[in-house]
């Protein structure tokens, strides 16, 4: 009866306000550090999942004029072009910023400020290739032993398909990449439309036919820390640092909010030290904070040395191009040639 | 009745002709010399028209002997009838799971179909059939007269079926035809979910365009090419008029063994919904309710009753003007088929081109929900309508009603069980309603249709059964809407 008068209260006085936040699908966080916040703030927190990262983004533009949220959570640098140019953040310098590692602040504006990072990455599964050999360097791959094992996303649908594709334009380089793609094709590459789909109907580790799949260098660790004590060691493996794609995530308000104060004070508290710190076992990401500690099952995801990164003024200009012409090559099945003299 | 058909006009500038200009400016532009340069949207478009026709060819083969069929009267006739169209108001992700639990990954036959063509052919089949057999059966019955002359006069039963059955059969068979080829072509629930990305159709294609790159340009100018293709198929459509043959009765009963046969082929057409019900887990369903991972059941089911009603009442009085308006003008009739032409994906995408500062209002997923469902209500009323003798409405205007008064108090009353079967299309229509709400969808106003989506979109077991649940839920829900308005009575065409 107490907390129906204190809720009747709160509610007549306006303190009870919500605050929602709009973010990928992938997003979770402990729900203790939320009742606390809202314990603290008395602010009341909705999380609304939009989809994949990309698809997310997308929504929060297709409704500019009347936002769906006040915070938007999850977009990654191979979108922040987009994010930026389609003008739906709002900018905030945060008091937290100083301490964020200063290598993810990629927004001069302070519009998107760096949530996390990771890598996207090739998995293995250990257990099929015991008496197997694994490849040797990236080309092995288009092998047909090998493209045959690999399941990888439709990069036009999926944020780590897009990463990954990114990874093969930074190691192979504009000329060379489409003809890495097309050797994949041929050998058999399977193409899913989405991360879970990929991994968790095609990859071998969860009864389907393909011991390769393109997933995260934590997603091993990942493993171990949900298996309750079935493995002592990662089922699986990471492939290939030199295809590993350096991904960020931002968070950032979102034009046309209620509430501004509100939402600064979420933004504030996914950067706080709590939240960073819990942000390895919910979303199996680095944080983004220099004081921030890894948990010990992080010892299975060590950053990988020597991982790629493209220029995000590239990745903006040419985002749309890639997708395309990795469309014309894998799932159209036209020769790279064709489609390079296509550009000019 | 001046005034209905203003209003149907207000209602079709602004939420149709409006939204499809500015598609069109656009898809005119730059986007389309950038499309049709691209081969690989003209092999989605070929796909799509393949995908229409053989539709239509495989649907019309299984309609034409059924139709013959029930030329016959025997125990079940009606209950039989009122099945065979029970699919055409099932929501597209309820049928699309059903084919999964049957002939996909995980389906009960062992035979997984999924990205097959053959799986989306067997859904568009099912689909149409009811459709075709509605437009197929009233020629059939009356072809007892001429076929009798034929035979009387020393043809042979193939050489009368050839000569005399066969063409006055064709208009029928045509128009049903036309219909089945313009459903499947811009077909968007099973092709996204049955057919992966190779056999994605052109809706599929526009849909990915926008959702996931924003890409309006090419959006559009695919969008110009769908259309297009449509109103070729409706000005054809409209051309196929029946001949005017007298209404002929059932011939004599056969056994209950008929009965049986008929029985099993329902049996089996009906496999995948059978199959669907068999996996709905009562346990699913409750963790569906309250689920934390996903939009829960009980806010799907809200929000699907509420949408459905307040776009009913939009759709209601336009259905019912459109028909008054467009019994006597064939210019009426034309314009108001125009939605049947436009996809439901294009209209969300029109919206958001034309008002964007309405994005994310309601106010636009209800008229795109009225604006497909109104013709539909229409379709059915029509032909009651246009069967009324105008000396009943002359009798009320002596007798002093005006217009107005004459149309509510006379003829709406005489058409009222016309109207109820309308009413059930539209209501079926809106409740399983996909491609305009995913485009227009905001995520606190996910539907049923949409929140099974969302979890067939989790590979995994317990996402899946919550879908399968779910999509039982829907089913009971349209079946149930359409059994109670229509039992079977109804007209669609």
């Amino acid at each position: 009866m107490l907390r129906f008068w204190s809720l009747l209260v709160l509610l007549a006085f306006g303190f009870a306000q919500e605050i929602t936040v709009l973010t990928h699908s992938s997003f979770s966080l402990d729900k203790g550090l939320i009742a606390q916040f809202e314990r603290e703030t008395g602010l009341k927190l909705r999380f609304l999942k939009g989809g994949d990262a990309g698809e997310t983004l997308n929504r929060a533009i297709l409704t500019k004029g009347a936002p769906i949220a006040d915070v938007i959570y999850g977009f990654d640098n191979t979108f922040l072009s987009r994010a930026l140019e389609a003008d739906i953040l709002l900018p905030y310098r945060s008091p937290e910023i100083r301490n964020l590692k200063a290598t993810l602040l990629l927004d001069p504006t302070f519009r998107a400020l760096p949530v996390d990072y990771g890598w996207v990455s090739l998995n293995y599964h250990r257990a099929y290739f015991k008496d197997r050999p694994l490849p040797k360097i990236p080309a092995d791959l288009a092998r047909p032993e090998y493209a045959r094992l690999l399941v990888v996303q439709n990069p036009a649908t999926s944020s780590p398909g897009l990463a990954f594709l990114m990874a093969t334009v930074a190691r192979f380089g504009e000329d060379g990449y489409l003809d890495f793609w097309a050797r994949l094709r041929d050998g058999g590459v399977r193409v899913a439309k989405g991360w879970s789909e990929a991994y968790y109907t095609h990859f071998t580790l969860y009864k389907g036919d393909r011991p390769l799949v393109v997933s995260y260098t934590t997603s091993p660790a990942a493993e171990v820390y949900y298996s309750e004590g079935k493995y002592q060691e990662p089922p699986t493996g990471n492939l290939f640092p030199e295809l590993a794609f350096f991904q960020v995530e931002f968070v950032g308000v979102l034009k046309g909010t209620k509430n501004l104060e509100g939402a600064r004070k979420v933004v504030d508290w996914f950067l706080s030290k709590p939240v960073q710190e819990n942000i390895p076992t919910e979303m199996w990401m680095y944080p983004a904070r220099r004081d921030a500690k890894l948990p010990e099952v992080f010892r299975f995801a060590p950053e990988p040395v020597g991982s790629v990164r493209l220029d995000p003024k590239a990745m903006a200009e040419n985002r749309e191009r890639w997708i395309e012409e990795w469309t014309k090559v894998v799932l159209q099945g036209q020769s790279p040639e064709a489609v390079r003299r296509g550009r000019r | 009745m001046a005034f209905g058909a203003l209003l149907v006009f207000l209602f079709l500038g602004l939420a149709l002709f409006y939204p499809l200009g500015r598609i069109l400016i656009l898809g005119a532009g730059e986007g389309l010399a950038r499309a049709l340069a691209n081969p690989y949207y003209w092999e989605r478009y070929l796909w799509s028209l393949e995908y229409g026709l053989l539709s239509a060819l495989f649907t019309l083969f299984l309609a034409l002997p059924l139709a013959f069929a029930f030329r016959r009267r025997f125990p079940l006739r009606e209950a039989f009838l009122a099945l065979a169209t029970l699919p055409f108001v099932l929501p597209t992700p309820v049928v699309a799971l059903g084919f999964l639990a049957l002939l996909g990954p995980r389906g009960l036959l062992g035979v997984d179909l999924y990205g097959t063509k053959a799986l989306l052919f067997l859904a568009a089949v099912f689909y149409n059939l009811g459709l075709a057999l509605r437009i197929l059966l009233p020629v059939a019955l009356s072809l007892e007269w001429p076929l009798q002359a034929a035979r009387v006069l020393g043809a042979s039963p193939l050489r009368a079926f050839l000569r005399v059955g066969l063409p006055l059969l064709l208009p029928a068979m045509g128009s049903a035809g036309v219909l089945v080829f313009i459903y499947a072509f811009s077909a968007f629930g099973v092709p996204l979910l049955l057919g992966g990305p190779r056999y994605a159709t052109l809706e599929v294609e526009v849909y990915t365009l926008l959702a996931y790159r924003l890409a309006f340009p090419e959006a559009s100018a695919l969008m110009l090419l769908e259309i297009l293709t449509l109103a070729l198929a409706v000005v054809l459509y409209l051309r196929l008029r029946p001949y005017p043959l007298p209404a002929g009765g059932l011939l004599p009963a056969p056994s209950w063994a008929y009965t049986l046969g008929l029985g099993g082929f329902f049996l089996l057409l009906f496999a995948p919904l059978g199959v669907l019900f068999l996996h709905v887990d009562p346990g699913a369903l409750a963790s569906a309710w309250a689920s934390k991972d996903f939009t829960p059941l009980s806010l799907a089911l809200g929000n699907t009753l509420r949408f459905t009603l307040l776009a009913l009442l939009l759709a209601l009085p336009l259905g019912v003007a459109y028909a008054a308006a467009a019994r006597r003008s064939p210019l009426m009739d034309l314009l108001g088929l125009f939605p049947l032409m436009v996809s439901p994906v294009a209209v969300g995408l029109g919206y958001l081109l034309a008002y964007p500062h309405l994005r994310g209002s309601l106010l636009l997923l209800l008229a795109a929900y009225a604006l497909l469902a109104y013709p539909l209500l229409a379709r059915a009323l029509l032909p009651a309508l246009r069967s009324l003798s105008p000396s009943l409405l002359e009798a009320a205007r002596v007798l002093g009603a005006t217009p107005l008064r004459a149309f509510f108090r006379v003829e709406l009353p005489l058409v009222f069980p016309a109207l109820q079967s309308g009413l059930a299309l539209a209501l079926a229509a809106i409740l399983g309603e996909f491609g305009a709400t995913l485009v227009l969808w905001r995520p606190e106003w996910t539907t049923l249709t949409l929140a099974i989506y969302e979890r067939l979109g989790r590979p995994g077991e317990a996402p899946f059964r919550e879908a399968l649940a779910m999509a039982g839920l829907l089913a009971l829900l349209s079946g149930l809407v359409f059994y109670l308005l229509d039992r079977g009575r109804g007209r669609v065409g």
